[in-house]
């Protein structure tokens, strides 16, 4: 076939498809507001809720995992285009760490020595680490198929960064149910969790959004 | 071609002004085919023209992640050298492409016929019968959607939609061709 009987074709298709930055904002609150009302309904929200947001070291963490996913979401979306990774800046993917981290280093000094390991391994640490990653599925499922959508050039990172934004999303939604309070608890494990999401939404990225 | 006449003719298309996505993808073709061959020439010209049709196709269905006001070539660059790679990875060679060097403008001498290419007509022949009928009639016969339409007793809305679904089922079997 020749080039200009190709171009012929293509002119004739006027079908044009949304802009990523449509889809994702749309399926995003949709699957923030689903895994809310789904926490809801089975995990329940903690009795103490509104007493645990006028904590700051409690609600610090609603700060840390909604900027995370805020920050991960626009960076996601930039990505989502030709040569995004040119433009994407990472570093403040890394003011988030930084503020986690100094939150840690912060309870350890004010925890005493002796309850450290206790306070770290907390009393939910197994429920908190599976209710993450699979709260974070469909959120990820989302952007991912938002940069599919799109055409990322940057297929690796670019999945990476979604599985960052759904498991951020996915422990922000989880930390209405979750009670404990200390960071060296959540930054650990909420961390460990969206760790996880990020490696496996990493590699699911470099098969599926290739184009 | 001024810089600033893409990113013009890409918005009226994306717009809806089909006159104007002609005149763009007429313009960006000899540019697209002289970054492939400069990088491709091994691979033969025929083959070069099937990775050209690809960039195109690729253009095409992603015409929506171009943002207007952006300049145009970064993008098309990006895409070209995305696809060029993928056709070297199919072709089990491995090169280097680094984007820099798309920035000066190669032009293809124009060879006897250097813009037919095989690869695409098979892959039309994978489509179903009547796809495979829509892009012949208005790609290679040049009919218009309307009297494709009459040929083959639909309403032009349903030929649109066809056309549609045909090329992002072309551009999966070449997916699935690469991998």
């Amino acid at each position: 076939m020749k080039t200009e009987s190709l171009i012929r074709a293509l002119v004739a298709d006027t079908a044009i498809d949304r802009r990523p930055v449509v889809i994702l904002t749309g399926g995003l609150l949709a699957a923030l507001v689903g895994t809310v009302f789904f926490i809801w309904v089975t995990l329940g929200f903690r009795d103490d809720l509104t007493a645990a947001l006028a904590n700051p070291v409690s609600s610090l963490r609603f700060v840390l995992t909604g900027s995370l996913a805020l920050v991960a979401g626009r960076l996601a979306l930039l990505l989502s285009r030709p040569a995004g990774e040119a433009r994407a800046r990472l570093w403040p993917l890394l003011v988030v760490l930084a503020v986690a981290l100094a939150a840690v280093l912060w309870a350890g000094r004010t925890t005493p020595p002796g309850g450290l390991l206790m306070a770290v391994v907390g009393k939910t640490a197994g429920a908190c680490l599976i209710s993450i990653v699979l709260l974070s599925v469909v959120p990820v499922a989302v952007i991912l198929a938002t940069l599919r959508h799109g055409a990322t050039t940057a297929p690796v990172l670019a999945g990476r960064l979604a599985g960052l934004c759904g498991g951020g999303l996915a422990a922000m939604a989880y930390a209405l149910h979750c009670t404990e309070d200390t960071p060296l608890f959540y930054v650990t494990w909420y961390g460990l969790a969206i760790l996880a999401v990020t490696v496996i939404s990493g590699l699911v990225g470099a098969r599926l959004l290739r184009w | 071609m001024p810089v600033d006449d893409w990113a013009e003719l890409l918005a009226a298309a994306n717009a809806g002004d089909s006159r104007a996505y002609e005149r763009f993808l007429l313009t960006v073709t000899p540019v697209l085919r002289g970054i492939v061959m400069a990088r491709g020439r091994s691979l033969g010209q025929a083959s070069c023209e099937d990775v050209v049709q690809d960039v195109l196709l690729a253009i095409h269905l992603k015409r929506h992640t171009w943002t207007e006001g952006a300049p145009v070539r970064p993008w098309l660059y990006a895409i070209t050298r995305y696809k060029v790679i993928d056709a070297f990875r199919a072709r089990g060679r491995q090169i280097d492409l680094p984007i820099d060097d798309f920035l000066t403008d190669l032009m293809a001498d124009a060879g006897p016929d250097p813009t037919d290419a095989s690869d695409m007509a098979k892959l039309i022949g994978m489509l179903g019968e009547r796809p495979a009928a829509i892009v012949r009639m208005i790609g290679v016969e040049g009919a218009t959607v309307a009297e494709t339409g009459q040929t083959l007793q639909m309403s032009d809305g349903a030929v649109r939609v066809a056309l549609h679904r045909a090329l992002k089922a072309l551009a999966a079997l070449r997916a699935r061709h690469v991998e």
